[in-house]
């Protein structure tokens, strides 16, 4: 077999792979999402104790490795059944949630106290302001710090590698490591290649998944209503 | 009386069914990243040494495994937590580790092989010597052999550890390091691969590698395994299953003898499985 079709043959099980990243990708972000927009709501407009709760959860969930979340998710939620893919998403879900949570309350924060004001003065609650002024503009200036975060949570997935029983790409492509370094010929300098392939996996993610995300940014946009400072050059 | 009966022997047949169609069965958790003890087939199969072992052993003892592949650094934790029911890990049997999980009698004797560039001269005495580089994968036998029988014992050699034992071959085809310390049966493995690799020498550390359960073992799993390693080895399969996996032969080869003799492992056939992968595994 040339090098080419031993590296092929190791690369295939990585698409089968990689449903699995993208699993725990898709609710890692719906977890994230809304547990981020909660927490930023509540940190923006809460009364004094809900704010400080969520400042502490915020403050706790930025502060420790996304691997020790993972882990100690894992060995709490294994006593009790839950599914892998949920255990996985959770912990980095929640991680990612203190950070959205930051996107979301700079967001709300930079749309401009008077839109608050003029909304209360025409007789508006402070709810409805909230929804039908901020929110609408918040929303949309969190999109370019939000692509940030996914770029980021992307290659978190990869940390499941070491839980059990879930075979992502990191975990797929570590398990095909040995082999492919013991097969003829020379498999020790495919590894190397291989790895490189396995990065570009994760760049075909993240500059997909940005490429969606800004083109829901110029769909979203509202043409005289978008904070977009020109840059001087 | 007649409702009595009607009910007794209902309760019969659902026992009778119940135990039809509930063979016992336990979850087998495996780093499979490390041939061939376990490893992942080209077409995805988890195949190994140690896997068939536990598939054999499953049919003598008639209870079934479901394989999961799990990552080396918690298996320990999961088994002994009890999340998984039976490691099988190229794992040796260690007075540390016999704290969180019950091991088996033992199934393989390991010794740990010193690999070198076959272009270097080196050989086992000069590849350990003073100044010295030696790679090692991190938590393995071989890194802790170097440390204490080497480093602890005041030689000044530099262990440099990896987590994936191939990345420590890798440096020491690139120059980084001078030797690599590994168990005996994988560093075949490589050196069947790579020509320019040579087994500098072996050194005799005996270690002894079990299968492994929850302290206690909860379920009494561990007799079933004992006693189905029992008949293996008192079987020809036993020393068809080394002849396939522990001879050298290269990975492509033994996984394509495990497809053609994959049937015989549906038939619960345990010598003739061992047999046709032993054939299959050493025809030239």
């Amino acid at each position: 077999m040339s090098a080419a079709e031993i590296l092929w043959q190791n690369v295939r099980p990585l698409f089968g792979a990689l449903p699995v990243t993208l699993e725990v990708l898709g609710l890692l972000l719906v977890i994230g999402l809304t547990l981020g927009t909660v927490l930023a709501f509540a940190q923006a407009y809460g009364r004094r104790p809900l704010r400080y709760l969520c400042i502490g959860y915020e403050q706790l969930f930025r502060g420790i490795p996304p691997l020790v979340v993972l882990l100690f998710y894992w060995g709490v939620l294994q006593s009790f059944d839950t599914p892998r893919v949920l255990v996985a998403a959770l912990a980095l879900g929640m991680r990612s949630a203190a950070y959205q949570s930051q996107i979301f309350r700079g967001a709300i924060q930079a749309v401009p106290p008077g839109q608050m004001m003029a909304a209360r003065s025409l007789g508006m609650s402070r709810l409805q302001a909230i929804r039908s002024v901020i929110v609408p503009q918040a929303f949309r200036l969190a999109i370019p710090p939000w692509t940030n975060e996914y770029s980021s949570v992307v290659k978190d997935t990869a940390f499941i590698c070491v839980i059990g029983g879930l075979i992502d790409l990191t975990r797929q492509a570590l398990m095909k490591v040995a082999p492919l370094s013991m097969r003829r010929p020379v498999g020790t300098q495919l590894i190397l290649p291989y790895l490189i392939i396995l990065g570009l996996f994760y760049l075909a993610l993240t500059y997909g998944g940005n490429g969606l995300l800004a083109m829901l940014e110029r769909r979203m946009r509202i043409p005289g209503f978008e904070m977009k400072g020109k840059v001087e050059r | 009386m007649k409702k009595l009966l009607l009910v007794l022997s209902l309760l019969a047949l659902v026992g009778v069914g119940g135990v039809v169609a509930l063979a016992e069965k336990y979850t087998v958790a495996s780093d499979t990243t490390w041939p061939p003890f376990e490893w992942q087939a080209g077409d995805g199969q988890l195949v190994g040494f140690d896997l068939d072992v536990m598939r054999l052993i499953a049919i003598l003892e008639g209870y079934d495994v479901e394989i999961v592949s799990y990552s080396w650094d918690i298996i320990f934790v999961d088994v002994g937590g009890g999340s998984v029911d039976i490691g099988a890990s190229g794992a040796t049997i260690t007075a540390e580790r016999e704290a969180v999980v019950d091991f088996s009698a033992p199934y393989w004797t390991s010794n740990q092989a010193v690999i070198v560039m076959a272009d270097s001269g080196l050989n086992i005495a000069s590849a350990l010597s003073p100044g010295a580089k030696i790679g090692a994968q991190i938590g393995t036998t071989g890194a802790k052999w170097v440390q204490e029988q080497l480093i602890d014992k005041g030689v000044d050699v530099t262990l440099v550890e990896f987590n994936l034992y191939p990345l420590a071959v890798l440096d020491l085809v690139n120059g980084n390091v001078d030797a690599v310390v590994q168990d005996e049966p994988a560093s075949r493995a490589s050196v069947a691969a790579d020509a320019r690799l040579l087994i500098a020498g072996v050194i005799e550390t005996g270690e002894q590698f079990g299968f492994f359960v929850a302290n206690g073992d909860p379920k009494g799993i561990l007799p079933k395994i004992n006693d189905g390693l029992q008949q293996l080895k008192a079987s020809t399969a036993w020393s068809d299953l080394i002849t396939a996996y522990m001879g050298g032969a290269e990975l492509t080869k033994i996984e394509a003898a495990w497809v053609a003799a994959a049937p015989y492992l549906a038939a619960k056939d345990v010598v003739g499985f061992a047999h046709a992968l032993a054939a299959g595994a050493t025809a030239p």
